[in-house]
């Protein structure tokens, strides 16, 4: 069962666009990081059920950031979600540990698909 | 600068959220065509005075000497001038790439007018998929004119008069393309002028209605 959501952008924008797409009906706790680094050290502090990671962000990047947690915790859940669409993009992240990745802008049925199979995993 | 085209903290975050969208498309499509990875940067958005226009592209540009500039208009609602500005030589570097990959022929071009298509190719792809891209999120329609490239001496950028109309305010749109198998930095800056500000804001709040 899905609780803690740890969300991994620095745009506040993009944060609010994904937590609008989470359903409505059941309850969450989210938690935010503004770049990589934040990130990385929130996932040790709270150890989330899952992670949604931005790449392209200010002092460490979402790469690096999902790198260093696989390290940590190789039974992390973390989605991508990115503008950067280019093929050599996703399979550098697939390729470093992510579940799967979401394409921006976010829309209900995608995310909602992401925690069905997340919450398949954490099963 | 007018009250009402001035952008609020909100919009702006909105603005720089969908130019980031856009420009991974940009640069997803651009990768599509040659065989390129472009290192994406978080962009910068910033509303100045048109007028300040020339002296906020010598200050960002004033280590590289010489720039290309390739120069494309789009019309819509949304309305303005897409600029990519490269350090001069840039063309020469991403010649090869399409060389290798790309729909340019080369026969019997001298290089100069090499450099100069070769830099309306890739300004072509980046710019049409961008401002496609904020147009399809903003649910508008968008026709250009074809691009063209302009070779700049810094001190005297001599860019369309009318771009620097003091009675207008440009929003600037910049990013930085990194195309990493060639280390080369790319800028690009969309301009629009004061009748698309007020369009823009109203744009802006419809699409994040459906995030409401």
């Amino acid at each position: 069962m899905i609780n803690k959501i740890l969300i991994v952008d620095d745009s506040p924008v993009s944060r609010k666009m994904l937590k609008s797409c989470m359903p409505k009906d059941r309850e969450y706790a989210f938690f935010e990081a503004f770049n990589g680094l934040d990130g990385l050290e929130l996932y040790k502090k709270i150890l989330p059920d899952i992670t949604f990671m931005d790449l392209t962000m200010p002092v460490m990047d979402g790469a690096t950031a999902l790198d260093e947690i696989m390290k940590f915790d190789k039974n992390a859940l973390v989605i991508v979600l990115t503008a950067d669409v280019q093929v050599k993009s996703l399979a550098k992240v697939m390729d470093l540990g992510a579940l799967l990745v979401v394409k921006k802008p976010p829309g209900k049925e995608t995310i909602q698909d992401a925690l069905s199979k997340a919450e398949e995993r954490l099963r | 600068m007018d009250t009402d085209t001035q952008i609020s903290e909100e919009e702006q975050d909105i603005l720089q959220e969908i130019m980031n969208i856009a420009f991974g498309k940009a640069a997803a499509d651009l990768a599509e065509v040659i065989n390129i990875f472009v290192v994406l940067s978080v962009p910068d958005v910033r509303i100045i005075k048109a007028d300040d226009l020339p002296d906020y592209i010598r200050t960002e540009f004033s280590e590289f000497g010489n720039i290309s500039i390739v120069e494309q208009n789009f019309w819509g609602e949304f309305k303005g001038t897409a600029l990519l500005i490269f350090p001069a030589g840039a063309g020469k570097e991403l010649i090869s790439l399409l060389g290798d990959g790309g729909e340019l022929t080369f026969e019997s071009q001298s290089s100069d007018i090499l450099e100069n298509e070769t830099l309306m190719e890739v300004g072509n792809i980046l710019i049409g998929a961008c401002v496609g891209k904020v147009a399809e999120l903003l649910k508008d329609m968008i026709t250009y004119s074809p691009p063209r490239v302009i070779i700049e001496d810094q001190p005297n950028i001599s860019m369309p008069k009318a771009l620097f109309d003091p009675s207008n305010s440009a929003i600037i749109l910049k990013t930085v393309f990194c195309f990493n198998e060639r280390d080369v930095n790319g800028f690009l800056f969309l301009i629009t002028s004061h009748n698309s500000v007020i369009w823009l804001k109203k744009a802006l709040a419809d699409f994040m209605e459906q995030y409401e």
